[in-house]
């Protein structure tokens, strides 16, 4: 099963499109924010910050590489000091996952259960920072009834989990922007209750770089914990030239 | 100047006031103070630690690039430790009041300089020349393949210490490489050599390890009466190594085997293997079994040999068969739960070893950790060994 694991979500491609949209089902509007959420290449650099229960702040920095319509990813962590120089190396859309640690200089190859982890204790796991093909993979799409969210004219679609899949959620619900298929919103529900509401992905500050419209910040609210992390790029480029040799465990270590 | 450390720290910080004019050079480094108690034969013992590491990193152009971390420890506390307080009487008695001196690990203050190396990225190659950390093998407590290190099983993710080499990697496309290491020693017989070949099958990775060293093995109770020292076996130690990592149904698995033949004493093997998983509710989980056939099965077997070799890490293990259980759970955003427990197959003692991390700031963590024996009096575990714990505080710069 592939799954595009990471920050593709929010180093988002866009062919604009101006459609008629009523004619659309849940599916195929799936599948226009997949082929979104997976850009051809992307360079990206991010601040994540996480407001923890006890009010206190975790600011991490990191960059991130993408290829291959997110079938190769590379994420180094440039600040805080504790994990600076940490890399994870993510092939095969994510079915194969490397992680460095530079402390022991140790390289260390991961199951894809690795992704549901918490990524650096954030409310984002691994498996929530991208959403690409397991959106088609693990669940079906039903087109609900179009709203109006965060004054955006949005396709409202659920998702529901297929009964042979593992994702960590039970539904998804999501609004997508009519005029160029952006999810703007996505309410999470929890693994085992599909009417508990565990977490709610915000996007905004859309800006159209290279060409293509980008949330400049996804607020991801935890309902179950009370906690948010927020992500905010600080710089983004698109489709521009990567050498296979950075996807390696090679440039891992650099 | 006595203390030649300050030297190297006042070094650091005249290149680090140099460095702001120099962005290529990168310097940051922890501070970590360690509180280590044990109760032992109904006494609490306590040992304080203080260290400073400073991280120099520089790329001197897009193809070479320098690394060099210097250390400094203080000690204070219980700075010597008698080996034989750990053990049971019937281990520790018979050895001489006057020789129970040979017995005891010093715990000084040092400084020394741990990694220091100048890496050039050469086409489809790099080249590592110095003293740097060198880890092999894919076991998480045990490493069967690693010749250089050996972990602490209560503390197993702690940094290794560098070594003096040259090493060479190969990069071919297709998830392959090859890495030679040459660490050397006095001669080349009693220098290390290694030879890795890495390749991808499925989504598993394959080592393939052909090691050649020096061990230095001790007889802890043969000593000449006008030495002070034991009485030591150098040998060739040949290893051939296989180790694996990768998913079976879902779990996270890893193999790693070891056959290697002496040069004078008998031959042994060393087998790992392990497997991890992660919940949806985010808690991990993970198992590792040991073998090492130069242990023993029978802890009425074990000798003073035996023991003191363990403690000075000579040997990786004095029971045969271990097994390594670990559970933990984020049990808040900024606090990890967790528990080990490493189990003695072959005497059935064991080790409950709770932890608990907890990140106090941005870069400041703080880790927590109790070992309790409960095994019986002799075994690996036995409850003779003490129990006790350490707190840890580390702050990153």
């Amino acid at each position: 099963m592939r799954r595009i694991l990471l920050f593709t979500a929010y180093f988002i491609l866009l062919i604009p499109t101006i459609t008629s949209s009523q004619s659309y089902s849940g599916k195929e509007i799936i599948e226009k924010v997949n082929e979104l959420l997976n850009p051809e290449a992307s360079y990206g650099k991010a601040s994540m910050t996480i407001l923890t229960t006890s009010g206190d702040v975790r600011t991490f920095i990191y960059e991130q590489w993408s290829k291959g319509k997110g079938e190769k990813n590379l994420v180094r962590y440039i600040k805080p000091v504790r994990v600076k120089d940490q890399a994870i190396l993510m092939l095969n859309n994510a079915d194969d996952i490397w992680s460095y640690f530079p402390r022991t200089r140790r390289i260390r190859k991961l199951a894809t259960h690795a992704k549901k982890q918490k990524m650096q204790g954030s409310d984002f796991s691994y498996e929530d920072m991208g959403s690409g093909d397991t959106f088609l993979d693990d669940y079906s799409a039903k087109r609900l009834e179009d709203e109006v969210k965060q004054g955006y004219e949005c396709y409202k679609v659920e998702l529901n989990r297929n009964v042979d899949s593992d994702a960590s959620y039970s539904r998804i619900v999501i609004w997508i922007i009519k005029e160029n298929f952006y999810p703007i919103c996505l309410n999470y529900y929890h693994e085992n209750d599909e009417t508990f509401l565990e977490k709610v992905l915000v996007q905004s500050e859309i800006r159209i770089i290279d060409g293509i419209p980008t949330a400049m910040k996804s607020v991801m609210n935890n309902k179950k914990d009370n906690t948010r992390t927020q992500i905010e790029l600080i710089n983004i480029k698109y489709n521009i030239d990567l050498k296979d040799d950075l996807f390696t465990e090679r440039s891992l270590k650099k | 100047m006595k203390n030649p450390g300050i030297l190297v720290i006042a070094f650091f910080v005249c290149l680090s006031a140099q460095s702001f004019a120099l962005e290529s050079i990168d310097i940051y480094g922890y501070f970590e103070s360690q509180y280590m108690g044990t109760r032992l034969n109904n006494r609490f013992h306590q040992l304080y630690s203080n260290k400073l590491r400073i991280d120099l990193t520089s790329a001197i152009s897009e193809k070479i690039d320098f690394g060099a971390n210097f250390n400094y420890i203080t000690y204070h506390g219980k700075t010597n430790w008698n080996i034989l307080e750990f053990l049971s009487n019937k281990i520790a008695t018979g050895i001489s009041p006057e020789n129970q001196v040979l017995y005891t690990i010093p715990f000084n203050d040092r400084n020394y300089l741990d990694n220091c190396y100048i890496r050039f990225a050469l086409p489809f190659s790099d080249l590592t020349i110095g003293k740097q950390q060198i880890s092999l093998g894919t076991g998480y407590v045990w490493n069967p393949t690693d010749v250089y290190n050996i972990k602490d099983v209560f503390d197993p993710t702690y940094e290794q210490p560098g070594h003096n080499s040259i090493r060479y990697d190969i990069y071919i496309p297709g998830g392959i490489s090859v890495t030679t290491v040459y660490s050397p020693e006095e001669s080349w017989k009693m220098s290390t050599k290694l030879f890795n070949l890495k390749f991808r099958l499925s989504h598993f990775d394959f080592h393939i390890s052909a090691i050649e060293s020096n061990w230095n093995f001790h007889d802890y109770e043969q000593r000449t009466p006008e030495s002070r020292f034991f009485e030591g076996v150098d040998e060739c130690r040949r290893l051939i190594g296989l180790s694996t990592a990768g998913e079976i149904f879902g779990l996270g698995t890893w193999v790693e085997l070891a056959q290697n033949y002496m040069e004078k004493s008998q031959n042994f093997h060393e087998i790992v293997c392990g497997f991890d998983y992660t919940f949806d509710f985010q808690t991990y989980i993970m198992m590792e079994y040991y073998r090492n056939s130069l242990a023993k099965n029978d802890y009425q077997d074990y000798t003073l040999t035996d023991w003191i070799r363990l403690y000075t890490s000579e040997q990786k293990a004095i029971s045969k068969d271990q097994l390594y259980m670990m559970i933990q759970h984020p049990i808040t955003d900024l606090i990890d739960f967790g528990v080990s427990q490493i189990i003695s197959l072959s005497d059935a003692s064991i080790a409950f070893v709770p932890t608990l991390n907890y990140s106090m700031a941005q870069d400041v963590d703080v880790l927590f950790y109790f070992n309790i024996n409960i095994g019986k009096s002799g075994t690996a575990y036995a409850h003779e060994s003490g129990n006790g714990g350490l707190a840890r505080v580390k702050l990153y710069f």
